[in-house]
């Protein structure tokens, strides 16, 4: 049959044909819905972020469009930028918190067998099924001037005076460990769970002592675990805003309280706008850091 | 590039829900709302009210469902600015009855976002004092608040008389304080000496510098009967409503709590009313409801629930003892008031400087 | 002989200092459910200090008229927000794995946008886009907000489950005569049915208990449930939402348990046959 075909153009349009058929159409179909979604929905609103950021703002809170580099002398100027660097440190605190209660808590349950190993993950989630903001509103309920932890310390004798807990920073920083520590406990734990136990049992047959085993088996293989809990936990309590609503009452504010006002109640969106291009930056720089160390595809994110 | 932009993103949006396969429910999509045009004759069965959380009885609204077989859908504004937003982004799309204050109310007039109400088809609104009645043709007072300043004789270190008390050193984290830039700074320009509704930004910006002490002494914005409640503060500056529930908590008559004595300042009362917005689907329903809020029985069990400050004086006659006797009410500076004003442009150097007295901590 | 006991000796501390921790870890984590679920009982308008212990909110809740309309606004919400993230998320593992076009890397990229930036940025920009276009606020706007952010999860799970001899199993039932639906259908859909179970669980519980992007996006007739509570904040929580949330991880306990049952005795019933 085949001989019959002799103009290599006719074939090439047949296997052109046939290609569409075998693999372009069912590609769009697949791929071209979740294509359209991204684009439509995530690239057109951050590239209309970034946009909006360099406009001006009017008197009601509308957006004026003519250039104006206003919105980011703004975030020079010392009080906000005493807020970014507020952010930061919070954030950063909440991370390193995170990793040193998670490690060796994921530690501990990677050494399990499996099956204990997937019961312990699973008592990790349950927690997390009940409303965030009702977690919260419990530390609230505990550390209030009456609640019990005050009555407790009074009772103890450890202090004579209720102590005041709540709207204060360590309390949010409370509320937002125990909201990420999960971020960190899963990527953790399914690094530390691929660790293969006979090179650790290799290392110490040649020598190493358990703290050397640690430090130069351990951690290194764990490192993109490591990195995976940092940008899950780092990024987003970087933007929260519910933790400080909920246990800050009003005086603690981070960037994520301040874009919000921006878009509520003080209405300056290019000066939110410019605050969020701020937080993709951040974000970017540290996808950027993590792409130099290993396949963004490869981060565990659930 | 806007219009471009706009262009492109609503027709791809439209292709992607309908390519998602129903991405949106068909309530939002096919509008199934009766436009006020062609729905005029029939009547209407639902409602759609925008306003505060925890400002009217439940009994109430479903007592109005019931008696005019319709549903009433109710969402709540976390800031007066939020009702702005809704008024000026065309609410009548979404909402027949907004919320909203006397300070808005000259620009929402001018910029023609709300619809001019005809008062004969809210029979009950002469049970209303006019004295308490800014805009009669476009709005109906609901309730009104005092804020004013709260305190427990038992725990407070200081007798609090005048604003600038507020700022003594011996009440640092004693305060839980109202929230919002009109309402705090009018406080501190009344101790200052000025206009509470100033305009002139220097005023602004040292009614700024007052409230940065002020909010040395502040533990937290917001929780006021709460933190009197449970002891996490002594002092409140915030609404006669809250602090009725305060007095309640802390045992009625024999509550510790006293209503500051003040003696020269002024103190705020604010008046929320609803206003029907340009192009409401639901007028019908609308005016049934105003009227039926301005019903004295109605208003009093209303009151029970919600002791705030009622601009309607049969439905306060109607109340009982305990909203006529109630504590939080009882103070002798009821006429040394001042309204909250329109300030124009000057909202925008307001607005600016209390995101900085926030961010400033 | 000696030191041998002295390493064991060693290890049984530290494994009693592994479980301590674990256990105190666990203390934390739980604290917060136990509070919530105890002051359920309270006996207080708002929940301000413990007064009592009443059973009256797990009646009362049903009749709280905004409580029981953002539940079920927000069921209504998560069950459409997981159907289209699975199904968009189950075709696009398929085709950014399986397929080569122009744009992959582009899409690959823009999927993890979502999941790393702060969940604020994505939802002012979706505001802003929405206001710019005239799209009025909704549960339209919030359910597009949590497919965004779901879609990209139900993306990365699936693709983690697809295998690379899945194709050769699909080219093996074409041949056999099967066309490409039945093929879909009846061989690479159980292939990767893992992978979708967990996406669907996993965008049911982001969208459930989402505040911020429902909180920007919203504005329309109702509120969602945890937009509600946010609320609530200001003048306190009312204990009937502490009964709700206690009844909704009840359920979501007892499904679990029962899911794992059957799990459990299906795999028995295959193990004996």
């Amino acid at each position: 049959m085949s001989t019959r075909i002799n103009d290599t153009t006719d074939l090439q349009a047949i296997s052109r044909k046939r290609d569409l058929r075998r693999k372009t159409i069912p590609a769009l179909a697949q791929a071209g819905p979740v294509s359209v979604w991204m684009i439509l929905f995530v690239t057109l609103p951050m590239l209309y972020i970034i946009y909006i950021s360099f406009m001006s703002r009017g008197v009601f809170g509308d957006v004026v469009y003519e250039f104006s580099l206003e919105s980011y002398q703004t975030l020079l100027d010392s009080i906000y930028f005493k807020v970014i660097v507020k952010s930061l440190q919070v954030a950063l605190f909440t991370t390193v918190a995170c990793l040193l209660l998670g490690y060796p808590f994921a530690y501990y349950i990677a050494r399990k067998p499996p099956a204990v190993a997937s019961k312990l993950i699973m008592l990790i989630m349950i927690p997390f099924w009940t409303n965030s903001l009702m977690r919260l509103n419990s530390w609230l309920l505990l550390f209030q001037t009456s609640g019990p932890v005050n009555t407790f310390l009074q009772w103890a004798g450890i202090t004579s005076e209720p102590v005041t807990f709540i709207y204060t920073d360590p309390l949010v920083m409370l509320g937002l460990v125990t909201n990420m520590l999960p971020f960190a406990v899963l990527p953790l734990y399914s690094t530390i769970e691929k660790l293969q136990n006979s090179l650790l049992e290799a290392s110490s047959d040649l020598g190493a002592n358990p703290r050397q085993t640690f430090f130069r088996i351990t951690l290194p293989l764990t490192f993109p675990g490591i990195f995976s809990a940092v940008i899950l936990v780092f990024i987003p309590s970087l933007g929260i805003y519910t933790v400080s609503d909920m246990l800050g009452g009003g005086k603690v504010l981070y960037i994520g309280n301040i874009i919000k006002n921006q878009f509520g109640s003080i209405r300056n969106w290019p000066l939110g706008a410019a605050l969020s291009v701020l937080l993709l930056v951040i974000t970017g720089a540290l996808i950027f850091l993590y792409t130099r160390f290993s396949k963004l595809e490869d981060m565990e994110v659930v | 590039m806007k219009r471009i932009l706009s262009g492109v993103l609503a027709s791809a949006m439209l292709l992607a829900l309908c390519a998602c396969g129903g991405g949106t429910p068909a309530e939002t999509t096919a509008g199934t709302d009766t436009p006020a045009e062609t729905g005029a004759a029939e009547a209407s069965t639902e409602l759609n009210i925008y306003m505060w959380q925890q400002y009217i009885s439940d009994q109430v609204v479903s007592d109005f469902e019931e008696a005019n077989n319709c549903t009433v859908n109710i969402s709540y504004m976390s800031d007066n600015a939020d009702a702005i937003t809704k008024l000026t982004a065309g609410g009548g799309q979404e909402y027949d009855l907004i919320m909203t204050c006397d300070a808005y109310m000259e620009s929402l007039i001018a910029g023609g976002y709300v619809e001019e109400l005809d008062l004969s088809r809210i029979p009950n609104s002469s049970n209303i004092n006019s004295s308490y009645w800014s805009s009669p043709n476009h709005s109906i007072p609901y309730l009104g608040n005092y804020i004013y300043v709260v305190y427990n004789t038992e725990t407070c270190p200081i007798e609090i008389t005048c604003y600038n008390d507020l700022l003594d050193p011996a009440l640092k984290g004693q305060i839980t304080s109202i929230d919002g830039a009109r309402n705090l700074f009018p406080m501190a320009l009344v101790a200052l000496g000025y206009d509470p509704n100033s305009e002139n930004e220097e005023e602004i910006a040292e009614a700024y510098e007052w409230l940065v002490k002020y909010n040395e002494n502040v533990v937290a914005y917001g929780n006021a009967e709460q933190n009197l409640t449970n002891g996490t503060a002594s002092v409140a500056f915030t609404y006669d409503g809250n602090a009725s529930w305060a007095f309640a908590e802390t045992g009625g008559e024999d509550s510790p709590l006293v209503v500051a004595p003040f003696t020269d300042d002024a103190v705020q009362l604010g008046f929320d009313m609803y206003v029907i917005p340009t192009g409401a689907q639901h007028t019908d329903l609308a005016y049934k409801f105003l009227d039926y809020i301005c019903d004295p029985e109605v208003m009093a069990q209303n009151l029970v629930e919600f002791p705030y400050f009622c601009p309607n004086d049969a439905a306060v006659a109607a109340a009982p003892e305990s909203y006529r006797n109630d504590p939080s009410k009882d103070f002798d500076y009821k006429e040394n008031v001042f309204f909250q004003e329109d300030v124009g442009d000057a909202l925008t150097i307001y607005n600016d400087y209390y995101q900085m007295l926030k961010v400033g901590q | 002989m000696a030191s041998l006991t002295k390493v064991q000796r060693h290890r049984k501390a530290l494994g009693i200092l592994g479980d301590v921790y674990a256990i105190l870890i666990y203390a934390v984590l739980y604290i917060p459910v136990v509070v919530m679920m105890i002051f359920s009982f309270n006996d207080q308008r708002y929940n301000y200090y413990w007064n009592g212990f009443t059973t009256q909110w797990y009646g009362k809740l049903f009749t709280n008229h905004a409580l029981m309309d953002s539940l079920w606004y927000s069921l209504i919400i998560a069950v459409l927000a997981t159907v289209i993230s699975v199904v968009v998320g189950t075709l696009g593992a398929l085709g950014l794995k399986r397929y080569e076009f122009k744009m992959k890397k582009f899409v690959n990229s823009m999927i993890f946008i979502p999941i790393i930036v702060p969940e604020i940025v994505l939802a002012v920009a979706l505001l802003i886009i929405f206001m710019n276009v005239g799209f009025s606020l909704g549960m339209g706007s919030i359910l597009i907000g949590h497919c965004t952010f779901c879609i990209p999860y139900a993306v990365v799970t699936i693709k983690g489950r697809i295998s690379g001899d899945g194709e050769t199993l699909e080219e093996a039932s074409m041949d056999l005569g099967a066309n490409r639906i039945q093929t879909f259908l009846r061989v690479t859909l159980p292939s990767i049915m893992p992978g979708v179970m967990s996406a669907a669980f996993l965008s049911f519980t982001l969208s459930i208990d989402d505040v911020v992007m429902s909180n920007m996006l919203s504005g329309a007739k109702n509120t969602t449930l945890p937009v509600l509570i946010l609320s609530m904040n200001k003048s306190g929580v009312t204990p009937d939402v502490n009964a709700l949330t206690t009844i909704m991880i009840l359920v979501i306990v007892a499904c679990m348990l029962l899911s794992n049952a059957v799990k459990a005795a299906l795999r028995k019933r295959s193990a004996a046959a």
